[in-house]
């Protein structure tokens, strides 16, 4: 079997699955549309097919524009984590180790105390059209910000270690999130600003348009562009920094693309959906249990099943709990410690080099 | 090819320490199989890093065929300089293949992938190491034995005229340790400049051609084997308890002497 037939093979399966989950993500609901008129609803979206009655149309859209963000943020955020975990050398690490989640939520915070009103000198007219991309904009505009302030504070003569990074990040992180509870508790009198930060932190999915999807996958795009810069850089690295440069990897330089992807994809992801744990850190292991252990294969692989993780969990809760569902956000919080677990405990051997 | 790697009055410190090296300068040819010895925490680690262009000095150079080393980029060194590092981490999910491969890193095209010239490259690496039955396994599946030689292989596979390697023997048996020095001793043979910094101060007698000891960050001694090999030249370094001989051939070896510990009388 040729590497290129496995990769085509691997290909055609995530390809499969992808469209059998988008596919069920967009017939799950409770509106009483048929398969039929989903699927016309759809095609309309690319001019194929005249579009349903109004109501019935806008339904179709929102489900389509769901399931594709989901989608992306999934990959998005699976990529970000298999960057990180290569960068710092630990399985156990993930995007929100270098701020972005913190940043993003300070951001979306900000961004909603303005369009709550509650900050008047600052106030963009409500209906201005603004107000719906205030939120990830700021968020992910905040995001990269405290990621970059992070890499700043942590670098010393042009080269930040990874140990230091790693201390800055859980330093930043906290100031972040003391901003962020301050400001939680100011609007706790507020309760429709406090509402709206509170379920942003959830992470959601809902209620997404095609912009939002525009801003997860120009983010993963970009970030993917990085992939075959680091990958055989990050497998060097994996006997430390000084062996990789001894072998000729500019150690420095790929530190700075893998963190600025990594930013960049958890970015996007987390100013569109919201707080989603867990995918960061479970995808890339996920993918090494089904044998990708090299960072060439791994960093890929992370795409397709990053974005099949979420949309199938989301499909999964969907299908089961019905009008239950609970934010994607909130069910990977619930679903994803206990898998974690599972996953270490099935994976001794990996546990002890930790 | 690479004529000669020399240290010009190298100093260095690690941030916030004491200086670990006092102006060392020292030159290694082509074809001479290069022994740096000395005690635990002497600076040997510290120097092969400045000769292999991994660490910032603090005053001095070293000169590759004359050109300073650390001015070029990590890529132009690893095609010229390869390195052989004292520990790894146990890199439990790398495939040998692949570890070794990691030497061919700076000549692998990063779009093209590994060609031929680079699977030539690792045959011939884990043949030299006499490690070609560990080509298909992972890293930690391997014994200390094997793991030192696939090790060497990764250094070999580089084809770089620098070999400079750390300790390579430690946790090896008698046999393993001869094995990885006659290696060493071919390599350098072939027209390489080698240069091993090791604890094992006989075998560095039997295989190489220069001696160098380090002490407290100073080279104190530099010379062939039989001028090194004294008491003259290694107590003031390693302490009074060494016993000098000569073994059948006349080739002369050193050994720790115990005092015989008195039994606690009544």
């Amino acid at each position: 079997m040729t590497a290129l037939g496995s990769g085509a093979r691997a290909g055609l399966a995530y390809a499969a699955l992808l469209v059998l989950l988008a596919t069920a993500s967009v017939l799950l609901g409770s509106s009483g549309l048929s398969s039929a008129e989903v699927l016309e609803g759809s095609l309309s979206m690319l001019g194929l097919r005249e579009p349903l009655e109004r109501n019935a149309q806008a339904i179709v859209e929102l489900r389509v524009w769901r399931a594709t963000c989901t989608l992306g943020v999934g990959a998005a955020l699976a990529l970000s984590g298999g960057l990180i975990q290569g960068m710092f050398r630990n399985a156990l690490a993930s995007p929100s180790l270098i701020g972005v989640t913190g940043g993003a939520s300070l951001g979306a915070a900000f961004a909603i105390l303005i369009v709550g009103g509650y900050a008047p000198r600052l106030v963009l007219e409500a209906g201005t059209g603004l107000d719906a991309w205030l939120v990830p904009l700021f968020s992910f505009v905040m995001a990269l910000a405290t990621t970059a302030l992070v890499a700043l504070i942590a670098s010393s003569r042009g080269r930040a270690s990874v140990t230091t990074l790693l201390l800055v990040g859980i330093a930043v992180n906290m100031c972040v999130a003391g901003a962020f509870a301050a400001i939680q508790y100011l609007t706790l009198e507020e309760w429709e600003v406090s509402r709206a930060i509170l379920a942003w932190t959830f992470g959601t999915l809902d209620d997404r348009n095609g912009l939002h999807c525009l801003t997860v996958f120009v983010g993963l795009g970009v970030a993917a562009l990085a992939v075959p810069f680091v990958a055989r850089e990050l497998d060097l690295l994996k006997g430390g920094e000084e062996d990789a440069e001894a072998l000729g990897v500019d150690v420095a330089r790929t530190k700075r693309i893998a963190l600025v992807a990594a930013a960049l994809a958890a970015s996007a992801a987390v100013a569109v959906a919201g707080q989603i744990a867990f995918v960061g850190l479970v995808v890339p292991h996920l993918v090494r249990l089904f044998g990708a252990q090299s960072y060439r294969q791994l960093l890929w692989h992370t795409l397709p099943a990053g974005a099949a993780f979420l949309l199938g969990a989301d499909v999964l809760q969907r299908w089961i709990l019905g009008d239950g569902a609970l934010q994607p956000g909130v069910m990977m919080s619930v679903v994803g410690g206990p898998f974690f677990l599972f996953l270490l405990v099935r994976s001794r051997r990996e546990v002890s080099t930790w | 090819m690479v004529n000669q790697l020399a240290a010009r009055n190298v100093c260095f410190e690690y941030p916030g320490s004491p200086r670990v090296l006092h102006g060392v300068s020292l030159e290694l040819s082509r074809g001479e199989l290069v022994s740096l010895v000395g005690p635990n925490g002497s600076g040997k680690s510290t120097l092969l890093r400045c000769l292999a262009g991994l660490a910032d000095l603090e005053a001095g150079e070293v000169l590759l065929d004359g050109a300073p080393l650390r001015s070029s980029t990590p890529r132009e060194r690893a095609l010229r300089v390869a390195v052989v590092p004292q520990f790894l981490p146990s890199l439990f999910d790398v495939r040998v293949e692949d570890f070794v491969l990691g030497g061919r890193y700076a000549r692998i095209d990063r779009w093209a992938g590994p060609k031929a010239a680079d699977r030539d490259a690792l045959e011939r690496a884990l043949a030299a190491c006499d490690a070609l039955e560990c080509r298909g396994r992972a890293m930690s599946e391997l014994s200390g034995g094997q793991r030192q030689r696939v090790v060497v292989a990764r250094a070999v596979a580089q084809e770089a005229s620098v070999l400079l390697v750390d300790e390579p023997t430690t946790s090896l048996d008698p046999d393993h340790q001869v094995t990885i020095f006659e290696l060493l001793a071919r390599l350098a043979c072939e027209g390489r400049v080698v240069l091993v910094v090791t604890h094992e101060l006989n075998l560095a007698a039997q295989f190489s051609a220069v001696m160098a000891v380090l002490h407290e960050g100073r080279l104190v001694a530099r010379g062939s084997v039989d001028a090194m090999m004294r008491s003259e030249v290694l107590t003031p370094v390693y302490g009074e308890r060494l016993h000098f001989g000569r073994m059948d051939d006349g080739r002369p070896f050193v050994v720790p002497r115990a005092r015989m510990l008195r039994r606690p009388q009544g």
